[in-house]
């Protein structure tokens, strides 16, 4: 007993000890913790373009350079306009010349006829700069950052004259981004709802906290068909072989 | 021990020989809280005799108790066989899974956590749910860097050393996929609530919050509004995140559950964004710039964006709102029988703590408020608990969470009247789970 009570008394003057030490001194020494960075280290990873074209480097690309860049580095993926489905989403599809005069896309609209099967990246994106971006920091997919500066500029031209936003014959520079910026397809479709970017916000859905008798139809609006019940596979696989439930087997007939 | 469930459920299924007549298996019914009633309920005859052992008692008692099993009578494995410990072997159903047809390549791809089979709200961190844009890498953390750049007085870099000996704190915190439960908002679609909800998980993280950092490098409060947080992989991912929460709750962790993150989940440094969708949580963080507007961000100019019915999209929209979903009894279970159940889910708000989850088992009509499992913590998962005795008759189960600024979860006709039908993400409505007369839940809309 002596000995824990001399071993606790010991610990705590010990924690006073660390404590005690001057607060300035710990904030001091903390600061230093780390080093600076060269000027040729951030600009290695400074890579970030941004909608007012903050960080885009000088460069430019015409439509055909891209177009050799495309064929060769993406169609394999995207297919040769922009348009497959197959391994991604389809960038290029479904917007309009009056979508370029308005800068809305009319087929975002509910209910709105789309020529495009689904959306695609040109109906949804506003900012040119986004595209430039994401394309120099992630494309081509198995070799992002392998494009050269004027390749980016090449190929994003590419995909905005299959858009109709410049014309075939079209260099893309830092010069003229502005101007094809200007007649992106959906550059007025986005809105900014700040409840939803800030956490302190209050949401835009509302419901009521009834306990009894509640105003509902209790109808089964949806449910699952049968036939879809293994599409994610076996459930009796996929769950505890004790408990108060099993898996359902889903590879039997649905039982009734 | 893995039951043909034909076998255990007295009442639910007709014996597989479909040779019971209707008024054995209506006596069987009746009887059916009795051994006897089990046994003709499983099938007639002899087969049932064999069988019964799995329902109760036979004779002088069950065979699991009057024989001693071999790992009662022999010795047992050595310590340090597994120096890294694993899930017994039964429990290889409980596993991180795809959705087939979900996604053409897996590196740009998701795995859902199996959440119809986990307790409390830590996620186990071998099942913490996966995405990934363009691929994991397992980073040799002595040569990664993370750098500070933009509005602040020093530019800095900062390597695993040195940011691991920072003052360090451990919280726990949730984190959602901004389009978990996307498939629901049209129509009922997948199977399970894996599926369903499984981009979902909750861990203990530990880090040095972002604001330490920032004040180190001597940020500009003034000019600075939003920082740009960067991966170091190939996609290297970036999104937006408002200056508020980098001062506030941000996290630059290294750590998830005790032991260094996972690599699937960003080893060795990854932004933890307690309340915003997952996607800001950028793995394999190298970069963090401050800066005075917003970056437009591929997945944040045309992913992860609200589709709104005049046809705009609400961008910069990444609050995972007040949501809770019933993991047992859930989709793609069966009940053993009727009776009692522990009826058991998760709730969880990123604006705040959970205040309160309500548990309806006639599809939304009357609720009762179910028992809150402690730690209740703000922007962290919260077990919710409540008993249930099933009558044997087709039920909807339905739980609805309130959080603490007073925000009730609202039903999916409420959702889609505000955001329209061709929305994808944040979708957080009441889940419903149909319990059918044979024991079966499936996935349903009712609102």
């Amino acid at each position: 007993m002596k000995t824990k009570l001399k071993l606790s008394v010991a610990a705590v003057l010990l924690g006073a000890a660390f404590t005690g030490v001057a607060h300035a001194d710990n904030k001091t020494a903390m600061m230093s913790v780390g080093r600076d960075a060269t000027p040729a280290e951030v600009k290695a990873w400074d890579i970030d373009v941004r909608p007012d074209f903050k960080g885009l480097p000088k460069g430019a690309g015409s439509v055909s350079m891209g177009e050799n860049v495309w064929e060769d580095k993406c169609a394999a993926c995207h297919g040769g306009f922009g348009e497959s489905n197959e391994v991604f989403t389809p960038i290029i599809g479904g917007t309009t010349a009056e979508d370029i005069k308005n800068g809305r896309v009319a087929a975002l609209v509910e209910g709105a006829k789309s020529t495009a099967p689904q959306k695609t990246t040109i109906m949804k994106v506003a900012t040119v700069s986004t595209l430039w971006d994401y394309i120099n920091r992630a494309m081509p997919w198995n070799a992002p950052k392998s494009l050269t500066t004027d390749e980016v500029y090449g190929v994003v031209a590419y995909l905005l004259s299959l858009a109709g936003v410049v014309p075939a014959d079209h260099t893309l520079s830092d010069k003229n981004i502005a101007e094809a910026q200007a007649r992106m397809p959906n550059r007025n479709g986005m809105a900014y709802y700040e409840p939803m970017w800030k956490t302190s916000g209050k949401g835009d859905v509302k419901n009521v906290l009834c306990m009894k008798d509640c105003a509902t139809e209790v109808k089964i609006t949806s449910f699952l068909p049968d036939y879809a019940k293994s599409a994610q596979g076996n459930l009796v696989e996929q769950n505890r072989v004790v408990g108060p439930t099993r898996g359902v087997d889903t590879s039997k007939p649905a039982s009734k | 021990m893995s039951k043909d469930l034909s076998e255990v459920i007295g009442r639910v299924v007709p014996a597989p020989e479909n040779h019971l007549s209707a008024d054995m298996l209506e006596k069987a019914r009746k009887a059916r809280r009795s051994f006897m009633g089990k046994a003709l309920a499983m099938g007639a005859g002899v087969a049932a005799a064999a069988k019964a052992q799995a329902a109760g008692p036979v004779g002088e008692g069950e065979d699991a108790i009057l024989t001693l099993p071999e790992h009662t009578k022999g010795l047992g494995l050595p310590v340090a066989m597994n120096p890294y410990g694993q899930p017994s072997q039964w429990e290889k159903n409980l596993i991180r899974r795809e959705s087939p047809g979900l996604t053409r390549v897996p590196q740009a791809s998701v795995s859902f956590t199996p959440l119809q089979g986990l307790f409390g709200i830590i996620t186990p961190s071998g099942l913490h749910f996966e995405r990934h844009h363009q691929g994991w890498w397992d980073i040799d953390p002595s040569k990664h860097r993370l750098m500070i750049n933009g509005l602040v007085k020093r530019q800095r870099v900062f390597t695993m050393d040195d940011l691991m000996r920072l003052p360090s704190v451990s919280r726990i915190h949730f984190i959602e996929c901004g389009a978990n439960s996307a498939t629901e908002w049209g129509n009922v679609a997948v199977s399970s609530v894996q599926y369903s909800h499984g981009m979902l998980s909750c861990s203990e993280f530990t880090g040095v919050l972002l604001s330490t950092l920032l004040e180190m490098c001597g940020i500009d409060k003034k000019k600075a509004k939003f920082i740009l947080a960067e991966g170091a992989d190939g996609s290297s991912m970036t999104r937006t995140i408002p200056i508020e929460n980098a001062m506030d709750d941000v996290l630059v962790a290294w750590a998830m559950n005790g032991e260094m993150l996972r690599p699937e989940n960003g080893y060795p440094l990854r932004l933890v964004v307690p309340g915003i969708q997952g996607v800001s949580w950028v793995k394999y963080l190298r970069r963090i710039e401050v800066g005075d507007e917003r970056y437009a961000a591929k997945d944040e100019a045309v992913h992860y964006i609200d589709h709104m019915p005049d046809g705009t999209h609400r961008q910069y929209s990444g609050v995972q709102e007040c949501k809770s979903v019933i993991t047992t009894p859930s989709a793609g279970q069966l009940l053993l029988d009727k009776g009692f159940y522990n009826v058991t889910g998760l709730a969880w708000s990123g604006r705040g703590a959970i205040k309160r989850v309500d548990v309806s088992v006639d599809g939304g009509r009357n609720w009762r408020t179910a028992r809150l499992e402690g730690p209740i913590l703000p922007k962290a998962l919260t077990r919710f608990n409540i008993d249930w005795v099933w009558d044997g008759k087709p039920a909807i189960l339905q739980a609805r969470a309130v959080d603490s600024t007073g925000y009730v979860q609202p039903k999916i006709n409420q959702l889609r009247a505000v955001r329209g039908t061709k929305s994808v993400y944040h979708q957080n409505a009441i889940q419903s789970w149909k319990v059918a007369e044979n024991g079966e839940v499936s996935n349903v809309q009712v609102f």
